[in-house]
């Protein structure tokens, strides 16, 4: 039994992302779907570990568009179905995401999208809310982890109501800090799945589900915008629309999402409690119109504080616009204005200084020297390390033979990444090696666009990247398209067993699901053959034999060629605490700062399991983390790195 | 001598394309590296001095330094450097090598030093289908499988690296004039090391005129006949003009040396030097007879090993025609002053102030003699 079941009437400790899978367990989801990426994963690893329990179909799709439309297909079996992924997810689902708003939804569906501000695990800080625009969705954002849960619960209950989906977003503070959350009942897990098709076209309930009529947006998008207005109308009366505050407030902020939370600090920070109202809002999209003229009419001033883009900000200033002559005009602060930055994460520093300029009053911020005091600190104390891998990851390995053999080639070949661990193939820690970057299987791509330059003069190799789990979700049609079209590059799928990043959450290569049960595993290097590639396989910790084949793989420019580089990731279960050597460095042999080294391992292989000892001049082993791959043994130019195999 | 270090080396050699490809800076750390024929940095070392740059043959090339120290006087205008005389030459009986360039005298002496131990090990160039190898050689047998000119750069001073860190002492080396002005600048301890001692024992000198780019040549060839079939490439004495490729199954293929020319990478148009100088010996073609060859003997050592090795049935020596000689002095000549006007014109030579490299630096007198 997990505590997530637990069905008792009392307050529990949760993750944001644990209130929203607890949210959609009392909502009588029966199906949850999802592709992991930070910071939503947690939202589908809590449903799969209570997937038995609560009779629940989960599944780590191959890709966010997948996943959305096996919880589509349980929503039009009359289940209640949640996909889960982060903001970067949706773009990839966004195609069927757009169908499915127009065809509508039966069991009541939730698309969890996790927004990350501030690009903490992203690499880049994209926002899912203006695809509830686009697509004429209705819009949830908790305030609070309760709200996390109860909205879920109510998401369910909504998209019954119109008929189609509903999205929730949460973002990374919310997802990943924990607050109290006091449980309501489970319901009982009899759901039954029927598939009605027999009904005429127009029957949303009993027909076929189909997206758009050709030429007839007057049968579907009519109705969809119905629903939409629909939402607006449930939402004036929405119980997770709150306001606090005086009756005429000096200043109305406007806010959402943790922005919430940190609104709540701030006011405390300067103690104005008595000058400014909040009105926190769930339903960010589309606004109730009359709950917002109502709180608009108390004052002149208002600030909207939400992060990143001005979304929230936006849809405000039409309502007031359209409602300018019964509300009067207003002042608008927040980021048009400048008084919040539309980049990054906020926090309650910065609504405090924004509130601060705006009210007129003093913010202490402590010492005026505490910047200052805590960069000082901060540079002594914490050791310097830039972006890198983990200590044995085979990425640092496969990077380094990439690197390698592509300086002495010599033709300035390069290599295009994508979303990984390898993105730190992009800085020293991965050797500079990564010269494109964007989304997932993006490298591969791109790679077969630069193999197709030859008859304008371009002759540099191209090599691409791409982790296991980043094979199937997106760089499969990539590679398809590249041998179809004769490009000459070479895919290296760095095969780490896993998606790594996120976890070592399954995905179609591994030979288990996200219920543990046993699937067919696919098998990368065959799938590359039947495509028509030539494909080797090699274990990146033979740095030498990995060099060999990769001078081997992109010396003749013809054809595109698949090395698989495998093996498992250092964090993995296994090989987490299972050194397969136990190294050493002996300190007579060791060159240190002299011409022939200068630091080699430390300096430019720089694995953080390799120590400089300042005092003695020589590397050592940092026994704490180093997990014995054995891969710097081989790295030494004088052998002073030694392995011993442990037994 | 003006040392700097390995981003100095890249900045001002590989990156302008003037790396002759031959092996000085390889092996000494694992900052470079050799790849089918050329020289690649893989990171920066960072360190202010470096003994890469110290031993490239591409820069701070103190000519009269390097000819104070091995001939003790300053650099000349000779086309062919500092020598004792000049002979022609031949493997004798006591050699057993039959498949050599020539006359086989660069086989016969370092066969001939390994056996009377004169070396104890020698770095000769040997070859993995076209692509040439550098070797370690330490019985005199082993010489018999690197007996074959090349033609194209190979990275063999890397070997001299290892052979010193194996802990060789009377290195025997084989060399071509970019490798040989090397040798010289590494065997006169640059850095200053403190418990330095020569690890040389015998630099025999090839003549050479360039040296291709692998890269270039092997498809080059590789278009012409099957490259797995060859047995030997020979470029014969002047007055032919082509380069003969044999094969396995008794072909020999022709290819015009105009064709050729045209791949000669532009590194080669600035080396001043066409019979490696610095050297014990120096060896090449005698022109008009391409079983004989022609010997420069330029050190008390060069003497005194050729003198021996002719006594004892390793080596025929006769007498140089002088009209080979003049055509010898009017080739090396040429290059020399061609090579000299080339580099001066690029800012290359003698260049003064902090921060100046130079390729080149010599005394004005000499410098003017050989431009004029």
């Amino acid at each position: 039994m997990s505590y997530l079941t637990d069905n008792q009437n009392k307050d529990y400790l949760l993750m944001g992302n644990e209130a929203i899978a607890r949210g959609a367990l009392e909502g009588a989801v029966s199906v949850a779907s999802g592709y992991p990426g930070t910071p939503s994963s947690e939202i589908i690893e809590a449903l799969s570990s209570v997937a038995k329990e609560r009779n629940l179909y989960v599944e780590w799709s191959i890709n966010e568009k997948v996943a959305l439309e096996v919880a589509a297909a349980a929503s039009f079996a009359g289940l209640r179905a949640m996909c889960v992924m982060k903001q970067n997810g949706v773009n990839v689902a966004s195609d069927f995401l757009l169908h499915l708003a127009s065809s509508g939804t039966r069991g009541g569906m939730i698309l969890v999208a996790c927004d990350d501000p501030g690009a903490l695990s992203s690499v880049n800080e994209g926002e899912s809310r203006t695809f509830a625009r686009l697509v004429e969705i209705p819009l949830l954002e908790p305030g609070d982890f309760q709200e996390a849960k109860d909205i879920t619960k109510w998401a369910f209950e909504l998209s019954e109501e119109i008929r189609n989906l509903v999205m929730i977003r949460s973002v990374t503070r919310m997802s990943h800090a924990s607050g109290n959350v006091r449980y309501g009942q489970l319901p009982d897990t009899h759901a039954r799945a029927n598939f009605r098709f027999d009904g005429p076209l127009s029957d949303p309930e009993t027909g076929p589900v189909v997206s758009m009529i050709v030429g007839a947006s007057e049968l579907q998008h009519g109705p969809q915008q119905e629903k939409i207005k629909k939402a607006a109308e449930i939402f004036e009366d929405c119980p997770f629309n709150t306001y606090e505050g005086p009756e005429k407030p000096e200043l109305l902020i406007i806010t959402s999402s943790a922005c919430n939370l940190y609104t709540r600090e701030a006011i405390s920070l300067l103690d104005v409690k008595d000058r400014v109202g909040i009105l926190k809002l769930a339903t960010t999209w589309p606004l109730p119109p009359k709950l917002m003229k109502r709180h608009l009419s108390c004052t002149d001033r208002i600030l909207v504080v939400e992060e990143v883009l001005p979304i929230l900000e936006e849809n405000i200033k039409i309502l007031a616009a359209e409602m300018a002559h019964e509300i009067g005009p207003k002042t608008f602060y927040g980021k048009n204005a400048g008084n919040i930055p539309s980049i990054g994460e906020l926090n309650p520093d910065i609504v405090a200084s924004a509130l601060s300029s705006i009210l007129d009053v003093r913010y202490e911020t402590g010492s005026e020297r505490f910047a200052e005091e805590a960069m000082l600190l901060v540079e002594t104390m914490a050791p310097v390390r830039g972006l890198t891998m983990c200590p044995g990851c085979p990425h640092r390995a496969s990077l380094w033979s990439i690197h390698n053999a592509l300086e002495m080639d010599g033709r300035k070949g390069f290599v295009c990444g994508d979303i990984g661990c390898y993105v730190a193939g992009v800085f020293p820690g991965g050797f500079n090696t990564v010269k494109t970057l964007h989304s997932m299987g993006s490298g591969s791509g791109i790679a077969s666009g630069f193999g197709k330059f030859k008859q304008f003069g371009m002759d540099q190799p191209v090599v691409a990247v791409c982790g296991d789990s980043t094979f199937f979700h997106a760089a499969m049609p990539a590679l398809a398209n590249a041998i179809h079209h004769k490009s000459p590059f070479t895919l290296m799928i760095l095969d780490n067993r896993g998606a790594a990043m996120t976890g070592f959450q399954p995905h179609p290569g591994t030979p288990v699901n996200a219920m543990g049960e046993e699937t067919p595993s696919l098998d990368i290097a065959e799938i590359c053959r039947a495509m028509g590639a030539k494909v080797e396989i090699r274990d990146p910790f033979d740095l030498e034999e990995t060099q060999q084949t990769i001078h081997h793989l992109i010396e003749h420019q013809e054809g595109t060629k698949v090395l698989i580089l495998r093996q498992a990731c250092a964090l993995s279960p296994e090989r987490k605490d299972k050194p397969k050597y136990k190294m050493e460095v002996d300190e007579e042999v060791c060159l240190g700062e002299n011409c022939g080294c200068n630091r080699f391992c430390t300096r430019i292989f720089a694995c953080p399991g390799l120590l400089w000892d300042e005092e003695k001049g020589v590397s050592k082993i940092n026994d704490i983390i180093c997990v014995g791959c054995g891969v710097c043994a081989d790295i030494c130019p004088a052998g002073a790195i030694k392995r011993e195999e442990v037994v | 001598m003006n040392v700097l270090g390995s981003n100095e080396l890249s900045e001002n050699v590989i990156n302008r394309n003037l790396c002759t490809g031959c092996g000085a800076c390889i092996d000494l750390c694992p900052y470079f590296k050799s790849y089918r024929g050329k020289t690649a940095m893989l990171f920066s070392c960072a360190l202010p001095q470096g003994r890469c740059f110290a031993y490239c043959p591409r820069l701070e090339v103190d000519l009269d330094y390097l000819s104070e120290k091995y001939f003790e006087r300053p650099y000349n205008s000779d086309p062919l450097g500092f020598y004792k005389s000049i002979v022609t030459s031949r493997a004798g009986k006591k050699f057993t090598g039959n498949n050599f360039q020539s006359g086989g005298t660069v086989s016969a002496i370092m066969y001939f030093a390994l056996e009377k131990g004169y070396v104890d090990g020698a770095v000769l160039t040997g070859q993995e289908s076209i692509l040439p190898i550098p070797r370690i050689v330490m019985n005199p047998e082993d010489v018999l499988s690197c007996t074959l000119s090349r033609y194209t750069a190979a990275p063999t001073l890397s070997a001299v690296n290892r052979a010193i860190e194996e802990g060789l002492s009377r290195i025997g080396i084989v060399s071509t004039p970019c490798q040989t002005l090397s040798t010289a600048m590494l065997r006169a301890n640059p850095l200053g090391e403190k418990d330095f001692t020569d690890p040389v024992g015998l630099v025999v000198g090839i003549f050479c005129t360039w040296a291709l780019d692998f890269r270039v040549f092997e498809p080059f060839i590789a278009s012409r006949v099957d490259i797995n079939t060859i047995t030997k490439i020979d470029i014969p004495p002047p007055p032919a003009e082509a380069m003969e490729i044999y094969t396995n199954n008794g072909n020999k293929i022709q290819i015009p040396l105009e064709e050729i020319r045209n791949l000669v990478p532009d590194t080669c148009s600035y080396c001043m030097d066409m019979t490696s100088e610095f050297s014990d010996i120096s060896v090449g073609v005698l022109e008009g007879d391409p079983g004989k060859n022609t010997l420069i003997i330029r050190t008390e050592r060069g003497k005194m090993i050729v003198d021996e090795a002719a006594r004892e049935g390793y080596l025929i020596v006769d007498d140089m025609p002088e009209i080979n000689l003049e055509h010898l002095k009017w080739a090396a000549g040429n290059k020399k002053k061609k090579a000299l006007l080339k580099a001066r014109k690029n800012g290359m030579v003698n260049n003064r102030g902090k921060d100046k490299i130079s390729y080149i630096r010599l005394n004005n007198e000499t410098l003017e003699e050989i431009i004029v």
